[in-house]
């Protein structure tokens, strides 16, 4: 069982708060993305995991032991860098067999290990190789393999897929989770993007100024964003600040019934979860600014009297002309207030 | 369609590049091969007592049977292997210190390391003389507090020794930083992920990669030394002496200029070792 802690745990650097009062709870196994715009203190805090960085307030726990304070080298912990940082003046073996090394492990006893850890992320044969020999990905493969070697408790990835292309990204993170899974290792992977995150987690932990945004499943992350921030973060979503009165929410022609409470209120609406109908009558809700049909769907873009921009997701993009009136229909929608969910629908 | 002017070599290229070089190989011929040349072929071909020249080898015969020479050599080959020690045990800690510090000491402490860039070796050397020579500043400190005189460096082969390793200080350190700029924090900090302590990530991690450096420093210092002058000349013992003193007073004083060229190719011969393991290093940092 390898189940780790955070309890209201801060790190400020002379007058910034990069992680505030941050507290959470990875069970055994699990694998929790954070994910969140730079500066949102997920590197930080997962530098802190790691021992890299010293809390100002608040505790870690692995497996109930206290390792706040314990530096990296005494960490049941192993993290996986962006940039690799691998030793380029070891080959591959030694660079995964550095830990064991350091460990006294009997050589035959390295051997195996170094040789099964290989053919785990897919690289056997390849210990005798230099690392400025592999590619990038190869290289990442490496770093991971110098992690996985040591068994740590916790396995920690900051961006490790961040200066790879996209191809290479999407294989990676595939064999990263099969990994994950096949190990049960707990593992803490820091991101920034969206698809990374909602392709690999267990459970998402979207995070802002150091604040916890929004802990939850994938699927509830990118359906019921908490916040006006989660909203617009994951994924492609409209946002439109209006008024609600006598139950409707109006923003310029933008009308839309709504059982809510009269105020300002943000609205929240994906682009997929948009219709559109030509107007019934007049100028309609809004105009048809641009239409790129990407084949197996095509995307609207929408402009309101006042300039404000919109998206649509439509099956078929021959149904729509730029400059055309149209009527706009939220099939699922959230409002919001204060930061807080209002209504969702 | 990419004419061949273009990619390719334009014709002509090749005489303006021989023209950029010939000038500057020109001179290193005339004013450094040329006197090599000159100078062993001299001191391999002494002059005969009917006044001509013959090929033989009775200078560097005569040099290496005679104890005052061998002692000379004896005492510049001991002053560079200490200078370089204590150059190394000084350098390698502080440039460690400035590669990984931050804040305002460790940019202090970096001046500091370079202030011996500024100052000439003679004014260092009457610096010396002012605090440890004999009823310098260190000997009426203590003579105040009512304690005996130090037993003074100056005239001793540890003068030229202080001398120039505050000399040398400067170059060592920016040649070491240099070197340690290639230790990413990323690598350190994987080390210490997998369970490195402090020093094995000293020897592990960073020495290798800063081996170049340290390789560069020693054929650069030694090289360095074994061509010093003043500090030897004004700090160290009249007997021995340092090899740089010991030429210039074959040559000037004793007026016996086929000796002092035997001196200077003996010197040289030690400082090509030092160049060819200069140049193994570099060739050996450009081949990974």
């Amino acid at each position: 069982m390898s189940k780790l802690t955070i309890a209201e745990v801060s790190k400020a650097f002379s007058t910034t708060r990069a992680v505030d009062s941050f507290s959470l709870e990875v069970a055994d196994g699990e694998l929790v993305c954070l994910l969140g715009p730079s500066g949102s203190g997920k590197s930080t805090l997962l530098r802190m995991i790691g021992g890299f960085e010293t809390p100002t307030s608040g505790e870690i726990r692995i497996d109930g032991e206290d390792v706040t304070r314990l530096p990296p080298e005494r960490r049941p912990t192993g993290m996986v860098f962006q940039s690799h940082a691998l030793w380029t003046h070891m080959n591959v073996f030694n660079n995964i067999a550095f830990g064991l090394k350091l460990r006294r492990l009997p050589a035959v006893e390295i051997r195996q290990k170094v040789e099964k850890v290989l053919d785990l992320v897919g690289l056997a044969g390849y210990g005798k190789r230099h690392v400025t020999q592999l590619s990038g990905g190869q290289q990442q493969r490496v770093a991971l393999a110098r992690s996985l070697v040591l068994e740590p408790k916790i396995l920690l990835l900051d961006e490790p897929f961040a200066s790879l292309d996209q191809h290479l990204r999407e294989r990676l993170r595939e064999e990263v989770r099969d990994i994950q899974q096949r190990l049960g290792i707990t593992t803490l992977f820091v991101t920034h993007g969206q698809d990374e995150a909602l392709a690999l987690a267990d459970r998402i932990v979207v995070m802002r100024d150091g604040k916890t945004e929004q802990a939850d499943r994938p699927e509830m992350v990118y359906r019921e964003p908490a916040t006006p921030f989660v909203a617009g973060f994951i994924g492609s979503m409209n946002l439109v600040s209006g008024q609600v009165a006598d139950g409707v929410f109006t923003h310029s022609a933008f009308r839309l019934q709504v059982s809510a409470s009269p105020g300002s209120a943000l609205l929240a609406v994906r682009p997929e979860a948009l219709d559109i109908a030509p107007a019934n009558a007049g100028q309609g809700m809004a105009a048809i600014h641009r239409v790129t049909d990407f084949g197996i769907n095509a995307v609207v873009d929408l402009s309101l009297p006042d300039g404000t921009r919109l998206k649509a997701n439509v099956p078929d993009a021959r149904a729509w002309q730029v400059g055309q009136p149209v009527d706009l229909v939220p099939r699922a929608f959230a409002l919001y207030r204060d930061d807080k969910i209002l209504l969702r629908s | 369609m990419t004419s061949g002017s273009e990619s390719g070599t334009k014709p002509g290229r090749g005489l303006i590049g021989l023209l950029l070089v010939i000038v500057p190989v020109a001179l290193f011929a005339w004013m450094t091969v040329w006197p090599i040349l000159s100078g062993i072929t001299r001191a391999l071909s002494p002059e005969q007592p009917d006044g001509t020249r013959a090929l033989s080898i009775s200078n560097f015969a005569e040099f290496f049977s005679d104890p005052y020479s061998l002692a000379n050599l004896g005492v510049t080959l001991w002053t560079c292997l200490v200078t370089l020690g204590l150059l190394l045990v000084i350098c390698v800690p502080l440039a460690l210190y400035l590669r990984f510090a931050q804040g305002k000491l460790a940019t202090y402490v970096q001046t500091m390391a370079m202030f011996p860039m500024f100052v000439p070796s003679i004014i260092l050397a009457f610096a010396f003389i002012r605090v440890l020579g004999p009823n310098g500043s260190v000997d009426l400190l203590l003579n105040a507090v009512g304690l005996p005189k130090i037993r003074s460096p100056y005239l001793t082969p540890w003068g030229p020794v202080i001398g120039l390793v505050w000399d040398n200080i400067p170059l060592t350190v920016l040649i070491l930083v240099s070197g340690l700029g290639s230790v990413t924090n990323y690598a350190i900090e994987a080390a210490r992920d997998v369970g490195a302590r402090p020093l094995a990530l000293f020897w592990y991690i960073i020495l290798p990669r800063m081996w170049t450096s340290v390789a560069v420093v020693v054929s650069f210092t030694m090289l360095g030394l074994f061509s010093a002058f003043t500090l030897p000349y004004v700090l160290g013992p009249a007997s021995p002496e340092m090899m740089g003193p010991f030429m210039q007073r074959t040559f000037g004083d004793l007026r016996d200029p086929d000796m002092a060229l035997t001196q200077a190719t003996v010197t040289m011969l030690f400082c090509v070792a030092f160049g060819l393991f200069y140049v193994r290093a570099v060739a050996r940092n450009r081949g990974k």
